[in-house]
């Protein structure tokens, strides 16, 4: 059995006692293994499909992924970002600044840009390599995210209390972006689109109502109308926004360490895939006799259900390799 | 307290800037932390009583909801946003000496690190209680620290990480500190942070949230 014919069984239900899926977040982690710099990873979409695919055969993940940063799309609409060699690419400007800025504001081509071109590229590339036996996460902002990568976080966050019109203008730009991107990236073969829009996590759930959630909706559901699956990525606790969260249709809700299994199990219901989540702090610092303990705990909590083994978000770049795989050998 | 203090107090602790500002929606169209901030000027208060007595006392209320999670970011940043905007009424005084500030607070994100969120609102929050607050942004160097101190003499220092990657940086950057201004004392935090790496890198104190930062330097002071 291919691993994307093991994750259908998974979306559909079957196979919950026996197999075990394992997708941790692999970014700077994944580079290292593989002695490139971050720099290359997130520049240069060769290098960060080769490393994926090379910690997916060492640690036998079951799922790859396009991630590596937030600013693509913040790239693509026109801020200048930098590549540092060994951090994530740093946005060196605010090119949102006034409501006049938010109107102004021009969707990118993104086949044109260069960012958003590397991870459509990468895509390809993946699809060439794997060809469809393995599950192809792509990514993207959410409209929360990209719009504080756009306006500035503090700005944002302030805009949605004082100028309502700021927020929507902008953030109805990020979701058309949002959703062409995602689009781009299924027709070159992802079948799985993340949705990362971790701001959310510092939010009330008035607010998250008011202005995100018919946004992530609007994306998830057209993402599915493109035929890929969803994979909404919201670190941090989340606990509150749950009762919300379980309206928008997603196929795969990663949650971080936070976050209560059992009580996101009871809320979002049984149909969602929910992947997580032990802590990457507790993934990086702990002895891999205590992560093989751990792991133990979580399958067994997740007995039955439709779930993913994976840390509550990335895993760390200084994780020891033997610790990620104990997590792997304990959960099969 | 008299009635405009707690007024002040309650636009801070709901984060009304000003009569024009349409947040939050019940209180629209009456007066926020920046014009009762002026009138109570005018009426003749004590401008140390305007900080302590009213902005100082909303910033706490809003301190504590955020730690028991009762609100979130934006709401505190509403906050810090009526704050700080009353305060520019209140930088004469400052500046003259009318009003005494209880000291200097020097805060960053240590190098490397780009979030600050975390950091402002520790910023906004110390400077809501009295102190003054010299920023120096995210991505922050050990030598940019210790010149801040020099430039700032007899001040204290915080420190933010968020990442476990970065955090390491603390220990490099405490120790140039102590080295430059053994007197300095300095206050960790961020998410990974830990009562446990405080006492391992030997930083003077750590706090899970602002309110802990705020307690700890009003202390330093009393
Ligand atoms: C928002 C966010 C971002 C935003 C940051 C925007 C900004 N301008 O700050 C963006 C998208 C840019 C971002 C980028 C990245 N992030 Co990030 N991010 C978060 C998120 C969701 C929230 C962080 C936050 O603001 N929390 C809210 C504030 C209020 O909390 P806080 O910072 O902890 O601060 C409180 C206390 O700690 C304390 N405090 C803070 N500082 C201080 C200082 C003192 C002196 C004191 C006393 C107290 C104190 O008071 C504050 C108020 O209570 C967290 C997940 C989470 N929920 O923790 C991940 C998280 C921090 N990010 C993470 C990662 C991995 C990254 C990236 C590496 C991802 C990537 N590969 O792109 C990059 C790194 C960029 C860089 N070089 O720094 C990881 C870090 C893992 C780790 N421990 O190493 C986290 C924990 C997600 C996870 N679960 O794995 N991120």
């Amino acid at each position: 059995m291919t691993k994307k014919q093991k994750f259908d069984r998974l979306l559909n239900g079957m196979d919950l006692e026996t197999a075990k899926l394992f997708r941790p977040i692999l970014m700077h982690f994944a580079a290292r293994f593989s002695q490139k710099t971050y720099r290359e990873f997130a520049s240069d979409y060769r290098v960060l499909v080769e490393c994926n695919i090379k910690a997916m055969e060492y640690f036998d993940t079951d799922l790859v992924g396009l991630i590596s940063d937030p600013y693509r799309e913040t790239s693509a609409f026109g801020a200048k970002v930098s590549f540092p060699d060994e951090a994530v690419p740093k946005c060196e400007e605010i090119i949102v600044k006034s409501l006049e800025d938010a109107k102004a504001l021009k969707n990118p081509d993104l086949y044109k840009e260069e960012r958003t071109r590397d991870r459509i590229e990468g895509a390809k590339y993946f699809a060439k390599r794997l060809k469809g036996d393995i599950p192809v996460i792509g990514w993207i902002e959410g409209p929360l995210a990209e719009a504080c990568d756009l306006a500035g976080v503090g700005e944002m966050l302030m805009q949605m209390m004082i100028d309502p019109d700021f927020a929507n203008i902008l953030m109805d730009k990020c979701v058309v972006t949002a959703k062409e991107f995602a689009r781009l990236q299924i027709l070159e073969g992802c079948d799985i689109i993340g949705m990362g829009d971790a701001i959310c996590s510092q939010i009330d759930i008035g607010t998250y109502d008011a202005f995100v959630k018919e946004r992530q909706k609007e994306i998830i559901d057209y993402v599915h109308e493109c035929g890929g699956k969803v994979k909404l990525h919201i670190c941090g606790d989340i606990s509150h926004l749950l009762a919300s969260i379980k309206d928008l249709g997603m196929d795969i809700l990663d949650l971080d360490w936070q976050v209560d299994m059992d009580i996101a199990h009871d809320v979002i219901g049984p149909d969602v895939i929910r992947c997580g989540n032990i802590d990457p702090v507790l993934i990086q610092n702990s002895s891999s006799e205590q992560l093989e303990i751990m792991t133990g705990e979580t399958i067994k909590k997740e007995m039955g259900r439709k779930h993913i083994i994976s840390g509550g978000c990335e895993i760390t770049v200084n994780t020891p390799i033997e610790n990620l795989m104990a997590i792997r050998k304990s959960s099969n | 307290m008299s009635e405009i203090l707690e007024k002040i107090a309650y636009c801070v602790e709901f984060g009304k800037i000003n009569q024009q500002s349409p947040y939050p929606p019940d209180m629209k169209g009456q007066l926020g932390a920046d014009e009762l901030t002026k009138e109570a000027l005018d009426t003749g208060l004590a401008p140390e009583d305007i900080l302590k007595k009213g902005l100082v006392i909303g910033m706490e209320r809003i301190g504590i909801k955020f730690r028991e999670n009762k609100v979130f970011v934006p709401q505190v940043l509403m906050s810090a946003k009526a704050m700080s905007t009353a305060i520019e009424h209140l930088k004469p005084f400052f500046q003259s000496g009318d009003v005494k500030r209880s000291g200097i607070f020097i805060i960053g994100t240590v190098a490397g690190d780009l979030h600050d969120i975390g950091k402002n609102l520790v910023s906004m929050m110390v400077e809501g209680n009295g102190w003054e607050v010299v920023d120096l942004g995210t991505d922050v160097s050990a030598d940019k620290f210790v010149n801040a101190i020099k430039d700032n003499p007899g001040s204290h220092v915080g420190l933010s990480a968020l990442l476990t990657t970065t955090m390491i940086n603390m220990e490099h950057i405490l120790k140039e500190v102590k080295a430059a201004s053994p007197e300095t004392r300095v206050l960790i935090g961020g998410a990974p942070v830990s009562e446990d790496f405080k006492n391992k890198i030997g930083a003077d104190f750590y706090s899970p949230d602002p309110q802990g930062a705020v307690e700890y330097l009003n202390s330093l002071v009393a």
